[in-house]
């Protein structure tokens, strides 16, 4: 009987034991999934340091020794305005959406410049998932990139940073629209995010198939009629496989909608006619109604995976990209570096892309570009916000993190975990108007004279970037999902069901209402408490007007 | 204390050393459960009915609360339309599923139970599917069209059943149908629980039925399904529970969403709102459920229990009169000493 007493005794604690063993590894940390690069320099007083720092991407098996600078002696540094960096061993951790190798290298980089600080950083999978779920654990990270900003206002997750931003000479000499606009204030009098990565919307055109139908290249600095006009060109029925005008991943009426007046007219700065004060859709309504009857006549390519895919060229997964048979690309910048721009891909299809200037729809030279554009920002929880600050600088638009980058995108031999080179793995394009970044930036782009210039000239007419909304307008989101795609409107108007003119009163209406509501909660006295009360009735009435 | 207390009370036993190690042994193997129900069951659950109540910012400085009474409750209602329509589906689609998973579970646990060559193959391939479609690997699966029958012709079924039933139940039976391999999928669990109850019934019920000339169709009526009654609706929970918890269910994932979305009306209070809102439908259709299967005692069972009653009242009834009787002749027994006759015979 003892013995079996014994027996019992053992088999349940064994089952407890295992089940707190279980529970214990619920509850850990991140540590576990965060790169670490460690820093074994051991020299004093010096910021010429002889640093041996290994790669985290590389080697992964350094990653338990966490701290590792915590011996490093440095003298204060001073940056910019009088701020100096702290002499302290401190550990900041980066969460971003960029390749993981491309930020290993970068982290050593800074690492290099600042010897008394350690960088972990990891790969976002979820926004909101991953942010929420630290937030609620306690392990936030210190500088963080976003997709989405309503979720990093609505938490408060970024701080303050214009102090910083307006001492720091570096920011002077930016991309346009950044300082004009506010990108990253949010329509407040602070900054509270930055533009990190930025890839503009890009119109690509196949000289192949031009060539093939018979048809003139068109000007580069062509308006927005001569491309739908080529695009019904170059429309053509072949009994082999028809040719199609467009191919698209962005929709038409987010570049229409952003170049589509004058700025005396209206100053556009965001999706469907936001002005920084209130929304007017019939800009976006023009450009919608434009490009569903594109679709509807039978001029834009079918997508990937799709039945008129199949019936198109008998196989459901091709993309219309590699098909030859696509005369206008409206595609991520992106596109070119990851696919058409690798090595061999066009021959493989007969192609010939060149991209193009996006096209202008009143005929000014200068005019904004629609883009993607990941804001970043230090947490409130942040320690060390100087020090998050050049983190997030060096990571971001800083002119020595893009030599940084240039250094390990010219190199083909560097490449990520997939074995592809960096500069093919989602290169964004400097923020920055630096000569010196520049001309390394243009070199990794196709150098003969037959394609240079039209990369040249592609280039000149992107610097005016205009993020997408749901990076730059408080409420867009809300807006989103309350309304514009809960109802479909997209699909409404590209299958013919509605007209776009027929939203454009009470979307204005409803985006207005969104956006009001969440500037005062995001920046109102329960939110970061910044609106004057001028700025709080003015939002006030809006959203009382809607709801009465 | 009254009589009715004293009858009640129990003796004290003193409890022996043996009984007091088998009783921490018995504590120590419940413990992990009682852990995990208090850690991962009962203090989520008093957090998420608290949390209910609030809309909750979740910043880089901790949570923020601010009480909002049933305001996510308005919100979902009144803002989230999807929600709602869900709900409907889904109690839709667990009424048709529930009885089909049910059902092709008994068929095929009958079949297995049945001598065939190959037994326990069959057995392992019908039970695969629980193992090995595990929540990621389903997600694949169903998004890769593996659920999916290519050749049924889906929308010719819902157009059928549009002349009868309203458009949203006969697009419910058309999801249903077009998720058909997947609900046969989740048969498993069932098959193995009807399979083990069936190994239970007294095989000498068969063999009695069969000497009467029984069936094997009026085996199966009289004696196979009264006896795994309990059984289906044990399964019929254990069905309703797992259509509503897995990975494949849109509350779920609906829920999961909003508990992440950092939007200002989402989050931690809005997901618990939804979660209780969908906890009290789940509870409403298990109960559904049991109304409908739980067992209700047939005739014979009523006769016999009325036989019985009235077998105790007659033998109280003779216990009555014997004790009446006792009475009586202790009564004549005294009144006999206490009325004596002159001559002291006591006969009058």
């Amino acid at each position: 009987m003892r013995k079996n007493y014994w027996k019992k005794l053992a088999v349940s604690m064994t089952l407890v034991a295992s089940m707190l063993i279980g529970a214990a590894g619920c509850g850990s940390d991140n540590s576990g999934d965060t790169n670490k690069n460690t820093n074994t320099n051991t020299n004093s007083n010096s910021n010429t340091n002889t640093n041996s720092n290994t790669n985290a991407g590389t080697d992964k098996k350094d990653d338990g020794n966490k701290n590792s600078n915590s011996n490093v002696t440095v003298e204060a540094k001073e940056v910019f305005g009088g701020y100096k960096v702290t002499t302290d061993n401190i550990t900041l951790t980066f969460w971003h959406y960029e390749d993981e190798t491309t930020v290993d290298y970068l982290a050593e980089k800074f690492m290099e410049m600042y010897p008394n600080i350690t960088v972990e950083h990891k790969v976002i999978s979820d926004m909101s998932t991953d942010l929420s779920a630290a937030a609620a654990a306690g392990t936030f990270p210190d500088v963080f990139e976003g997709t989405d900003s309503d979720t990093a206002l609505a938490n408060m997750y970024w701080a303050d940073i214009t102090e910083y931003w307006n001492a720091d000479p570096e920011n002077k000499n930016l991309m346009a629209t950044i300082n004009e606009y506010g990108i990253g204030m949010f329509d407040t009098s602070v900054r509270y995010a930055a533009p990190m990565m930025y890839w503009p919307s890009a119109v690509f055109i196949d000289r192949n198939v031009i060539e093939t139908l018979n048809l003139d290249m068109p000007r580069t600095d062509w308006t927005w009629d001569e491309m739908i006009q080529l695009i019904k060109d170059a429309t053509v029925y072949d009994p082999e496989m028809q040719y199609f005008g467009l191919g698209y991943y962005n929709r038409l009426d987010s570049l229409y909608g952003i170049a589509a007046v004058s700025k005396d007219v209206r100053q556009i700065k965001g999706e469907f006619g936001f002005n920084g004060d209130d929304f007017d859709l019939q800009y976006w309504a023009i450009g919608e109604q434009q490009f569903s009857d594109l679709k509807l006549a039978g001029y834009v390519a079918p997508q990937q995976s799709t039945q008129e895919m199949e019936d198109w060229t008998g196989d459901w997964d091709t993309w219309f990209g590699a098909t030859g048979r696509v005369a206008v690309f409206s595609e991520g910048f992106w596109t070119y570096q990851n696919l058409w721009g690798t090595e061999g891909y066009q021959e493989q299809y007969g192609l010939d892309i060149v991209p193009y200037v996006t096209p202008n729809v009143i005929d000014e030279k200068e005019h904004n570009v629609i883009s993607t554009m990941y804001m970043g920002g230090v947490s409130t929880s942040c320690k060390y916000p100087l020090e998050a600050y050049l983190l997030l600088k060096f990571m971001g638009w800083g002119i020595d993190g893009w030599n940084a980058r240039l250094e390990i995108y010219s190199d083909p031999s560097i490449t990520n975990a997939s074995g592809v080179p960096l500069k093919n793995s989602q290169m964004p394009m400097p923020l920055t108007l630096d000569e010196g970044v520049w001309e390394g930036y243009k070199k990794l782009f196709p150098q003969d004279e037959d394609r240079k210039q039209y990369w040249d000239d592609y280039f000149s007419s992107v610097t005016r970037p205009v993020p997408y909304g749901w990076y730059s307008i408080a409420g867009y989101w809300n807006f989103c999902d309350q309304y514009f795609n809960s109802i479909g409107i997209h699909d409404l108007v590209d299958n013919g069901t509605a007209k776009a003119a027929d939203y454009t009163e009470e979307a204005t209406r409803q985006a207005n209402y969104y956006h009001a509501d969440a500037m005062i909660t995001y920046f109102g006295p329960s939110g970061y408490n910044v609106l004057t009360d001028a700025e709080l009735a003015k939002y006030q009435a809006v959203v009382d007007s809607f709801l009465d | 204390m009254s009589k009715k207390e004293k009858k009640q009370k129990k003796p004290k036993i003193k409890v022996g050393k043996l009984e007091k190690r088998e009783a921490r042994a018995g504590y120590f193997f419940t413990l992990p459960w009682v852990i995990g129900v208090i850690a991962f069951l009962l203090v989520p659950l008093a957090q998420s009915f608290k949390y209910m109540w609030y809309n909750i910012r979740i910043t880089p400085n901790g949570m923020v609360y601010n009480f909002i009474g049933i305001g996510n409750f308005a919100n979902i209602w009144h803002e989230d339309p999807e929600f709602p329509q869900q709900i409907v589906t889904y109690i839709w689609q667990t009424c048709l599923e529930v009885p089909i998973i049910i059902v092709f579970a008994l068929m095929i646990a009958i079949m297995l139970n049945g001598k065939i060559k190959m037994r326990a193959l069959f057995r392992l391939i019908f039970f695969l599917p629980v193992i090995i479609v595990s929540g990621p690997v389903m997600n694949m699966l169903v998004s890769e069209g593996a659920a999916t029958i290519p050749s049924m012709n889906v929308q010719s079924i819902v157009a059928a059943f549009d002349v009868f039933f309203p458009t949203s139940v006969a697009e419910s039976i058309g999801e249903m149908f077009s998720n058909m391999i997947m609900t046969l999928w989740y048969s498993g669990v069932q098959i193995l629980i009807f399979l083990s109850a069936l190994q239970k019934v007294d095989p000498a019920l068969y063999e009695a039925a069969k000497i009467d000339g029984g069936s094997g169709w009026e085996c199966f009526w009289k004696i196979t399904l009264p006896t795994m009654k309990p059984m289906i609706l044990l399964n019929a929970v254990y069905t309703v529970i797992f259509l509503s918890g897995n990975e494949q269910n849109t509350l779920i994932t609906m829920i999961e969403s909003a508990m992440f979305s950092g939007t200002k009306e989402k989050g931690y209070g809005y997901a618990s709102a939804m979660a209780w809102m969908y906890a009290l439908v789940i509870t409403l259709i298990v109960g559904l459920f049991a109304l409908m299967l739980g067992s209700k005692k047939d005739v014979y069972d009523k006769k016999v229990k009325k036989f019985k009653r009235e077998q105790k009242k007659e033998e109280r009834m003779k216990r009555r009169v014997i004790r009446r009787g006792e009475r009586n002749a202790k009564k004549i027994a005294r009144n006999q000493h206490k009325y004596t006759t002159y001559d002291g015979s006591g006969d009058y």
